[in-house]
């Protein structure tokens, strides 16, 4: 059977690109809120 | 504690990386394909843990009616969806090439399309509530109740007659492939479960912070 390196290459890729995009979005979440704290009196 | 599960989760999906492509040996009917699996049943395997841990938080919730046992599940679902999410889809890329399709409506399948829609069903009924501990309640018992879909997804490659082969760790008799294989498997798996907990931790943390600033 052919390797399909293809198939791997985006199993690992679209695993990596959306971890990484929640983890992100998880950091940007955390500076919105610091912002937030930061301006209230 | 969060910074240091991030950094050993980092470290674990490395090593487990340089052990998929550097240690695991190539399979012999399928080629280099199958090291997909090195990602695919981590993911899933973390996301039976993720939901586990959300029945457990759920009871506890119920019973004590503690905000932090809510957050708690409420990080667990989000964690689980994305991962379980993630699991189907690197399955799907892995069962084209050696299956000769994207998706079939087999039981391990349709049962794990199932636990995904019931878990994003979970979320989006926490966004349609308004009110917290309402919202919290109702969840807490969809929670438990879609956790009974996890052994149904885990034994149903035994109980109906699938494409999906049978699971490769958590069987009768345990393992029983080459240590090459079983090594990179466990490292993956125990990164991801590494992953799994740093992302909670942040959620909850975030879900703390966002009740203290609307509160």
């Amino acid at each position: 059977m052919p390797d399909n390196w293809g198939f791997v290459a985006a199993a690992y890729g679209l695993t990596a690109a959306v971890l990484l995009m929640y983890w992100r979005r998880l950091a940007r979440r955390e500076r919105d809120l610091d912002t937030l704290r930061r301006r209230r009196p | 504690m969060v910074k240091t599960l991030g950094w050993l989760a980092g470290a674990g999906l490395l090593v487990g990386l340089i052990m998929a492509f550097g240690v695991a040996p190539r399979e012999v009917t399928q080629g280099n394909v199958q090291r997909i699996m090195y990602v695919h049943v981590p993911l899933i395997l973390a996301s039976y843990v993720a939901f586990g841990v959300l029945a457990i938080a759920s009871v506890v919730y119920l019973a004590r009616r503690h905000p932090a046992a809510d957050r708690v599940a409420h990080a667990s679902g989000e964690v689980g969806v994305l991962f379980v999410g993630l699991g189907i889809a690197t399955g799907s890329i892995w069962g084209k090439p050696t299956w000769g399709t994207w998706w079939t409506w087999d039981a391990r399948l349709t049962s794990v399309a199932i636990l995904f829609v019931m878990y994003l069903g979970y979320l989006l009924l926490r966004g349609t509530i308004d009110d917290p501990e309402r919202a919290a309640r109702y969840c807490a018992v969809l929670g438990i109740v879609a956790a009974l879909d996890i052994p149904l997804v885990h034994f149903s490659v035994y109980w109906w007659r699938t494409l999906h082969q049978p699971p490769s760790l958590m069987k009768p008799g345990g393992f029983t492939g080459s240590t090459s294989i079983l090594w990179p498997l466990l490292i993956n798996l125990l990164a991801f479960v590494l992953l799994y907990a740093y992302f909670v931790a942040r959620r909850v943390r975030l879900l703390r912070s966002e009740a203290e600033v609307t509160a």
